[in-house]
């Protein structure tokens, strides 16, 4: 499909799990793709690294909708890779304790039922009755969610707050707003998703997922150039025509594929030229999610209390989520009670992560120390008794972690805030402000989380291949 | 109205990811434009960003071409230039 004169059909700037899934589908139809990529290895928050004999999952640590029909699967499979990367499911993929006691999501949904009426039988209807909502409604009865917060949808089904802490909890963890803030759309998005159908993981570690992807696209005549930073895109006419890198080298195309930071995007990649001035603004003015200050820790022995491992365990030492967010927004850790923690499937290591803000660079350098020790002491006394004797190694990753080895905007864990009224906006939708570029991955406000950007991957890549087979 | 045509055919066509040559009335969202549910509600958020009206959910399920979707549109901004005059 190649046209003489570019180098490239295809280039995909960000090697996150979006972009990864949109170059291997395109080079697999037959067009040549290059990956840029700024860090020295592919996955974007999908990445682990290693210390010695531990190796840890940098961010992303299980996905969801791997199920027969979940869109996961689906994306796997159009892609030839059902079966080549080793995903073992974790059952129960979350527990949630709550003051009053604690409730497993688990693979049976009725066993997951019958505990949480259990804990609240006041409650069974509403439980019962949201349970089917997620599970039997169809895509359309999710666009009335669009303009409703999950609190709104939560107050149709229940009447006792303490229910809404249980499933908004790890939307808040995954989501980073509390259900006041999150659309309804994304909120059940999460339940279903992730928490529903939780708890895949590939034999090993997350970086399995992006390393079998780059294989792939090598099979299929892909190309994938690390330390590659992206500094501009080369428009003429109105068309892209290339990217220009941090080497300054320039690199001809006629499709680019943003799957980075769209502030990036809009503020400094793209010639102003081409960008209505509203354009600009409303990106200025949209707000991104908070962050995440991450806790690794590598056991020797493990402690004799140690909970099971792969499965994420969320903790709030009480209700009030409104509260919780509060305190995660102005970044007074030691305040922030609330808290995931999950140990490795291998048992070495433990990761744990709190809703953060970004703050700046000298704050965390200043207080990282502090919080790591705090957050050590509140895992010990409140999930894994005796932790403290068993760590061998451990370190943290601060807001400023993420951004620096990503470029995600302020360390944003899931790109936009998912509010009522920045999901699905227009300026930042799939296809770009110029022809030939196309957006990807979670800054699109529509999706996140690796199903999330995984299936809109394949969608935009979906959408170039369409253009193509019209200009042939 | 000519307006509400260029603007609906200008939104579907970019959500699709298709020229708007391709874009006509009487194209199926489905069948013609592999419009899923997600990208149908993004029509529906940028139709309400775009004219400041309200589409109703229960009105959702009912438009099966771009045509329809003009139709509704134009419905909906009338009904918002009638209150706005206190009809
Ligand atoms: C702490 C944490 C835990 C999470 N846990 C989970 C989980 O358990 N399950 C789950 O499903 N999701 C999880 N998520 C969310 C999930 O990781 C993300 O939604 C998803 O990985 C985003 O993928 P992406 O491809 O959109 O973008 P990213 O992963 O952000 O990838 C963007 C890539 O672009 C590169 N890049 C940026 N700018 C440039 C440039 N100018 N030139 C070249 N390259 C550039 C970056 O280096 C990066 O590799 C978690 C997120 C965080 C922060």
């Amino acid at each position: 499909m190649r046209r003489s004169g570019y180098e490239y059909d295809v280039v995909v700037v960000g090697a996150g799990i979006g972009g990864l899934v949109c170059g291997t589908y395109l080079a697999k139809q037959g067009m040549k793709v290059l990956v840029l990529e700024q860090h020295f290895k592919p996955g974007g928050y999908c990445t682990s690294f290693r210390r010695g004999p531990f190796h840890f999952d940098a961010a992303a640590h299980s996905f969801g909708s791997y199920r027969e029909d979940g869109n996961m699967r689906y994306v796997m499979r159009e892609l030839g890779l059902e079966g080549k990367c080793n995903i073992k499911k974790y059952d129960p993929c979350d527990r949630i304790i709550l003051p009053d006691g604690e409730v497993s999501f688990y693979a049976e949904v009725d066993r997951t039922v019958d505990e949480i009426c259990t804990l609240f039988p006041d409650e069974h209807t509403g439980i019962k009755a949201l349970f089917g909502f997620l599970i039997n409604s169809k895509p359309v009865e999710s666009a009335a969610l669009r303009r409703v917060t999950l609190l709104e949808l939560f107050n149709r089904y229940f009447v006792n707050k303490k229910v809404e802490t249980l499933f908004a909890l790890p939307v808040l963890g995954n989501g980073a707003l509390p259900p006041s803030l999150i659309s309804a759309f994304t909120g059940t998005k999460i339940l279903r998703e992730f928490i529903l159908d939780g708890g895949y993981y590939p034999d090993g570690s997350m970086q399995h997922l992006p390393d079998t992807l780059i294989r792939h696209l090598k099979q299929y005549g892909g190309e994938v150039s690390f330390r590659s930073l992206v500094r501009r895109i080369m428009v003429k006419d109105g068309k892209v025509w290339g990217v220009r890198l941090d080497s300054k080298d320039v690199i001809t195309t006629r499709y680019v594929v943003w799957n980075a930071d769209v502030r990036q995007l809009f503020l400094h990649v793209l010639p102003r030229k081409w960008l209505k001035r509203e354009t600009v603004e409303r990106v200025k003015s949209l707000k991104p999610s908070l962050s995440t200050f991450i806790l690794y820790l590598g056991i020797g022995e493990p402690p004799p209390a140690l909970p099971e491992p792969g499965t994420n365990i969320w903790f709030l030492p009480y209700y009030d989520l409104e509260r919780a967010y509060r305190y995660a927004c102005s970044g007074e850790i030691n305040r922030v009670e609330g808290f995931m923690v999950r140990i490795s499937p291998d048992k070495k290591t433990i990761l744990a992560f709190v809703n953060a803000p970004y703050k700046t660079p000298a704050y965390w350098r200043q207080n990282k120390e502090r919080l790591m020790n705090d957050f050590i002491d509140r895992i010990d006394r409140n999930v894994i008794p005796g932790l403290k004797n068993h760590i061998l190694h451990k370190e943290a990753a601060t807001p400023f972690t993420l951004y620096r080895y990503t470029l995600n905007h302020r360390g944003a864990a899931y790109g936009w805030a998912s509010t009522p009224s920045q999901l699905f906006t227009p300026e930042v939708r799939q296809r770009g402000p110029v022809d030939g570029l196309y957006l990807t991955g979670h800054w699109t406000a529509q999706t996140q989380g690796i199903p999330g950007v995984a299936y809109m991957g394949l969608d935009t890549a979906r959408m170039i291949l369409k253009r193509e087979n019209r200009k042939l | 109205m000519k307006d509400v045509v260029r603007e609906i055919v200008s939104i579907v066509a970019d959500v699709a990811g298709l020229d708007e040559e391709e874009v006509t009335l009487d194209a199926r969202l489905v069948d013609d434009l592999d419009i899923d549910s997600v990208k149908a509600i993004e029509i529906a958020v940028a139709v309400e960003k775009r004219f400041g009206v309200r589409v109703k959910d229960e009105d959702l399920p009912n438009l099966t071409t771009v045509g329809d979707i003009i139709n509704l549109t134009e419905t909906l901004v009338r009904e918002l230039e009638d209150e706005k005059v206190g009809v």
